[in-house]
């Protein structure tokens, strides 16, 4: 986070984390569409030939004015193929809050716990613990016929008291009530540290 | 400026609070820089690419992508000297174009700057004034003002939440 009280300006850094495949990007890509060009950046994204995440994605959103403040909110996914575990912990390094993103094909269940575990110990590296930066988990690729529900993740994960979201990101389902959700809760969490500072 | 009657300033364990009088100190070594190096241009980020300045011609460049990537290249040096023992505070980043140079310089723990500079301009010069203007950036953002007073910020607004998700849903085209 960073506060720049001349511009009264917020700027939170959300990161989208999760296993390869489970949709990190198109959500930023959903995000991208969906949201009036006047208030994000361009996408910014670091693929592979393959067409793979790379480095990461990021897209910036600007809101309006609220109560004189400016929140803007920044966007990352990091790449979620195994050999790019240095680069996750990179993107990780200032989160404000974190989107986990768990494909719930039933076969991925072992993906999303290693993925979990892996953001876990990334975010430890940093000093934090689980439990002091918000994290929401969107169970993406709800329109499989055997997924999984959030529930079943969440308990997999043992991540059941964490907010738990259903998703279709390739539809845009769940999309935004995702990144409203993890907003509210990161906007929340300062409010709290703000409070008791 | 200063509201006596307002909430402190938050501390929080990551990211880094800008005052005003940091903001003025910035300014003043940023346009420091440009004068003496001479820069074309200027963009000071947070190490997590959040842009805190930007001085000299701007083009049609988007600033936001280009404060995430200037912060995701020093992330990915920085991690690479590390990986081969060869990191030390300040790490400096050169890409010598055709018309310019731009580096990108570590300035402490949580800033990096991205400067870009004409070929003309000799590198060990560039180097020099960039090295020197990042030690004094990490010193000011380390540094606590003297009167910090009591800012608002408007954090204390209890349905603040709810009002970034109303303009977040203004936002939105569905």
């Amino acid at each position: 986070m960073h506060i720049n009280w001349q511009l009264r300006e917020l700027n939170l850094k959300i990161v989208y984390y999760g296993p390869a495949l489970s949709g990190k990007t198109t959500n930023l890509e959903q995000i991208y569409t969906r949201v009036d060009a006047t208030h994000r950046s361009e996408l910014i994204s670091l693929k592979t030939h393959e067409d793979r995440t790379l480095f990461f994605d990021f897209l910036q959103l600007e809101l309006g004015k609220i109560n004189n403040l400016l929140p803007k909110i920044h966007l990352y996914t990091v790449p979620g193929q195994s050999y790019y575990e240095a680069s996750r912990k990179l993107v990780l390094r200032g989160a404000d809050g974190v989107v986990f993103v768990a494909d719930s094909a039933p076969e991925c269940a072992d993906s999303n716990l290693r993925a979990w575990q892996d953001m876990e110990t990334h975010l430890a590296s940093y000093n934090i613990a689980m439990g002091q930066i918000p994290i929401v988990l969107q169970c993406n690729k709800q329109d499989l016929y055997n997924a999984l529900s959030p529930a079943q993740i969440g308990y997999l994960l043992h991540a059941d008291l964490l907010p738990s979201l259903p998703a279709i990101a390739n539809q845009g389902n769940g999309v935004f009530d995702t990144l409203k959700t993890i907003t509210r809760n990161v906007i929340t969490q300062i409010q709290h540290q703000s409070a008791i500072a | 400026m200063i509201n006596p009657e307002a909430a402190s300033p938050i501390d929080l364990p990551s990211g880094i609070t800008l005052y005003p009088s940091h903001d003025e100190a910035i300014d003043r070594i940023l346009n420091e820089l440009q004068e003496r190096c001479p820069a074309e241009f200027i963009l000071l980020a947070e190490v997590s690419g959040q842009i805190l300045s930007v001085i000299g011609e701007r083009t049609t460049v988007d600033l936001a992508a280009l404060g995430s990537l200037v912060a995701g290249d020093l992330a990915a040096s920085q991690e690479i000297a590390r990986l081969t023992a060869q990191y030390e505070n300040y790490q400096l980043i050169l890409r010598e174009g055709p018309k310019s140079n731009t580096f990108i310089s570590e300035a402490g723990a949580h800033l990096v700057l991205f400067v870009r500079v004409s070929k003309e301009i000799p590198l060990g010069w560039a180097r020099m004034l960039i090295h020197e203007t990042s030690r004094q950036l990490a010193e000011i953002i380390a540094t606590q003002p003297e009167d910090l007073g009591k800012l608002d910020l408007g954090l204390s607004e209890e349905k603040l939440s709810s009002l970034v998700n109303d303009d977040l849903d203004s936002i939105w085209k569905g």
